[in-house]
């Protein structure tokens, strides 16, 4: 299970931050061809974000595209390119319906086959950013084995539903309804970005509800917020050492063949240990909260 | 690590770019989009209101405007009049070379939209560090006051490679610029007493098009015109030489240098890069009797071309006296006006038949005010003969 | 391919660079300005030209204003300002990389 709590976003026609992005270590980058990039560069973008995927420095980091909807004249030019140079997931932006997921599916295959690409190895995942999207988030969510995740953008969506940004309780049913949508399809949510960059508190205060929603992670247009990000999302000592116990207790089951584990008396399930690990692999990667 | 975001679109959230503050830790959003001057009057006054407060005047040619906000507040511009960048300028408070950087990139991708790709800019001698690390290059600098720069390195350079392959050598060799518009029997006089001067003379005819009559126009008249006069050369205008980049009337906060400063740049051009490049020794001038401006650019080429102002070598300048028709001295001015009023038989008393057959055929004017030409014809009929 | 008009691609930013090409009869000429030029300036232009000798630009004047980007970055900027100098394009992705 990959951890994906940090997606950064990097405007694809920027070459500086392609550079030097991964120094932020965040989970997945995410190289942006579609909003971060005006008209005049939709295509030096493109060729910047193919160098770019197939630098060693992204080899050992999850790379994310998110390309222009395959309904502008970009969208498919930034396919071809992209599927080719290796990205390991396509971020389809707003996704309205199932019927858009299997679009690109086909398309992605096509590309696959066309560059012998193994078929299935190009993952994606799907952008809610609209009324639509968040009614057909269960079906958008379902729709592909190729998904690894939904993420809610919020900045379409709260237009879409004749509102602004706020404090999120204009966010409330969407987030439910696109965690929901993904815990059922047993794929990964993500949260909107945070866009007042020098609001620190705000940001934390968002990360603080959507951990305890259950989002896997946000969408990130600082790397000065990854660091704040990892950290909210890591566990507490007790939390880790809790888990330290309750994996050594699962493993020394398996290994008597037990159906049932216990610690201190309890009996722990898998949805527990599964969680455990959860909690470990974040602190494995990212330490004990400070 | 600060941001900037970016738009040509101002509806749309745009690109992120780097930015640095003062402090250099501030993280903004910034919208870039372009303007017209002329439509948008609101965007006109902030940017008026930015050049103020960065020392620097409005120049009423600029047709387009690179302007970056941040928080709904002006804080950059770069403006286009025709191929030369002007009015640049960033908020104070946020000089800062990122912003510097991605200001003229968007001015240099603006002016390739609008068709120009060789841009000239003028400043002062102090940003010409910053403006090279912009892809711009010194062409020439009034010391203290201000420079040209072109944003290619080869510019100039190519230029004068290919001028020198018309290089002929000889101990006098004359050079007269000419806007000829149109072609006068006077122009014909000068032609034939600097020729007679010299071991080979250079004829340039001024490139841009801002007179009333056509740049083809005018040379197809000079090359007539000048027929049978030996050890010429007849030479297209360039950008280089009497244009709108070299012309261009650079506004200081000190208006008293305007006038010098905008002569002395072309002149230096000439004499640092055209005339080493041909071997010219002598610039030919018809004396100038009606206009004070043209007067004065004379006595400029005195001090810019002559004295000890520039490492090439000097320069001597001849100024012929005007040929004269029915006691008043030829002049180009003299036709145009004559023109505007229908007067064919007295033109053709100050200029050659192909001139006044090519003006009866395609210059007749019905409108009077046509002859006085735009404002750009205004500062290329003061600096050619 | 065939250059036939003036072309501009990238930015004058930080770990990018500014390419600007043009069509010309005879041969190609590359004129590189860096800030970096003498520890990297051959290395730039030989990027440089082979990039262009992958799409088979055999006439153009390419002028260059470098300001410390990766051999990758060159190779995007140089490909796209071609792209917008062409009538059309005809290469392959796999040629690109």
């Amino acid at each position: 299970m990959k951890l994906r709590r940090s997606m950064l976003f990097l405007p694809g026609s920027n070459a500086a931050m392609l550079s030097t992005a991964f120094v932020y270590r965040p989970d997945s980058i995410m190289f942006d061809l579609e909003d971060a990039v005006s008209l005049r560069e939709k295509d030096s973008a493109r060729m910047l974000v193919f160098h770019a995927l197939q630098m060693p420095i992204y080899r050992d980091i999850e790379t994310v595209v998110r390309i222009n909807p395959l309904s502008t004249p970009f969208g498919m030019k930034d396919l071809e390119a992209v599927v080719r140079a290796g990205a390991d997931v396509i971020r389809l932006p707003k996704t309205d319906t199932a019927a858009d997921v299997h679009a690109l599916e086909a398309e992605v295959e096509r590309i696959e086959r066309e560059c012998g690409r193994e078929v299935g190895s190009t993952k994606l995942m799907a952008a809610i950013e609209s009324a639509s999207g968040v009614v057909n988030a269960l079906a958008i969510a379902t729709s592909s084995k190729r998904l690894i995740g939904i993420a809610l953008a919020g900045f379409d969506y709260v237009m879409d539903m004749q509102t602004e940004r706020g404090d999120g309780t204009e966010l409330f049913y969407a987030r439910c309804a696109v965690l929901h949508a993904a815990r059922y399809a047993k794929i990964d949510a993500f949260d909107v970005v945070f866009g007042d960059l020098n609001d620190e508190a705000g940001f934390l205060k968002e990360v603080d509800l959507i951990k305890r929603l259950g989002f896997n992670g946000k969408s990130l247009i600082n790397p000065r917020q990854i660091e704040l990000l990892h950290n909210a999302f890591a566990p507490t000592e007790e939390e880790v050492d809790y888990a330290r116990r309750v994996v050594a207790a699962a493993a020394a089951g398996e290994r008597q063949g037990l159906g049932v584990v216990s610690l201190n008396g309890k009996m722990i399930d898998a949805p527990v240990i599964d969680h455990a690990r959860v909690v470990l692999r974040r602190a494995e990667a990212s330490g004990v909260r400070k | 690590m600060p941001y900037v975001k970016c738009s040509n679109d101002f509806r749309r959230i745009g690109h992120y770019v780097r930015a640095t503050s003062k402090d250099g830790n501030m993280t903004e959003e910034i919208i870039s989009y372009a303007i017209d001057p002329a439509l948008q009057s609101d965007e006109r006054d902030e940017v008026c209101a930015l050049l103020a407060r960065s020392g620097l005047d409005y120049e009423q040619g600029v047709e387009a405007f690179v302007v970056f906000r941040r928080a709904r507040r002006l804080i950059a511009c770069a403006g286009l009049e025709k191929n030369v960048v002007k009015c640049t300028a960033i908020d104070p408070e946020l000089r800062g070379e990122a912003l510097g950087l991605r200001l003229l990139t968007e001015v240099v991708h603006l002016a390739h939209e609008r068709g120009h790709s060789h841009l000239f800019l003028y400043t002062k001698p102090e940003n010409v560090d910053f403006f090279r690390s912009c892809g711009f290059y010194p062409l020439a600098e009034v010391p203290g006051y201000v420079t040209l720069m072109e944003n290619t390195p080869i510019g100039i350079r190519s230029y004068c490679d290919g001028l020198r392959r018309l290089r002929h050598d000889g101990a006098v060799i004359g050079a007269i610029v000419m806007n000829a518009n149109p072609f006068t029997r006077g122009h014909r006089y000068l032609v034939d007493r600097a020729a007679a001067a010299c071991d080979h003379l250079h004829v340039f005819v001024v490139a841009e098009d801002a007179s009333l009559i056509s740049y083809r126009d005018r040379f197809a008249l000079v090359k007539s015109g000048i027929e049978g006069i030996p050890h010429l050369t007849l030479h297209p205008g360039s950008e280089y030489m009497v244009s709108r980049a070299t012309f261009s009337a650079y506004f200081f906060k000190e208006k008293g240098v305007v006038g010098d400063c905008f002569t002395a740049i072309d002149l230096l051009l000439f004499r640092n890069w055209i005339a080493p490049a041909l071997g010219i020794t002598h610039r030919f001038v018809g004396t100038e009797p009606f206009c004070r401006t043209t007067h004065k650019y004379n006595a400029d080429m005195q001090h810019w071309l002559r004295e000890d102002v520039s490492p090439a070598p000097a320069i001597a300048v001849v100024e012929i006296p005007r040929v004269v028709h029915d006691e008043v001295p030829i002049s180009a001015s003299e036709v145009r006006r004559l023109l505007a009023t229908g007067d064919f038989a007295r033109i053709g008393g100050l200029v050659p038949p192909a001139t006044l057959a090519l003006l009866m055929a395609k210059y007749r004017q019905d409108r009077p005010s046509a002859a006085r030409g735009g404002p750009g014809e205004a500062a290329v009929n003061r600096a050619s003969a | 391919m065939k250059i036939v008009r003036e072309a501009l691609a990238g930015t004058l930013e930080s770990s990018d660079l500014m390419v600007r090409i043009a069509p010309r009869e005879e041969g190609l000429e590359v004129v590189l300005q860096s800030e970096v030029i003498h520890q990297f300036g051959t290395q730039i232009e030989a990027v440089v030209r082979e990039t262009l000798a992958k799409l088979a630009i055999v006439d153009g004047l390419v002028v260059i204003e470098d300001k410390g980007a990766l051999d990758c970055v060159i190779r995007a900027r140089v490909q796209t300002a071609v792209q917008r100098a062409v009538d059309e394009w005809t290469a392959e992705w796999s040629a690109l990389s």
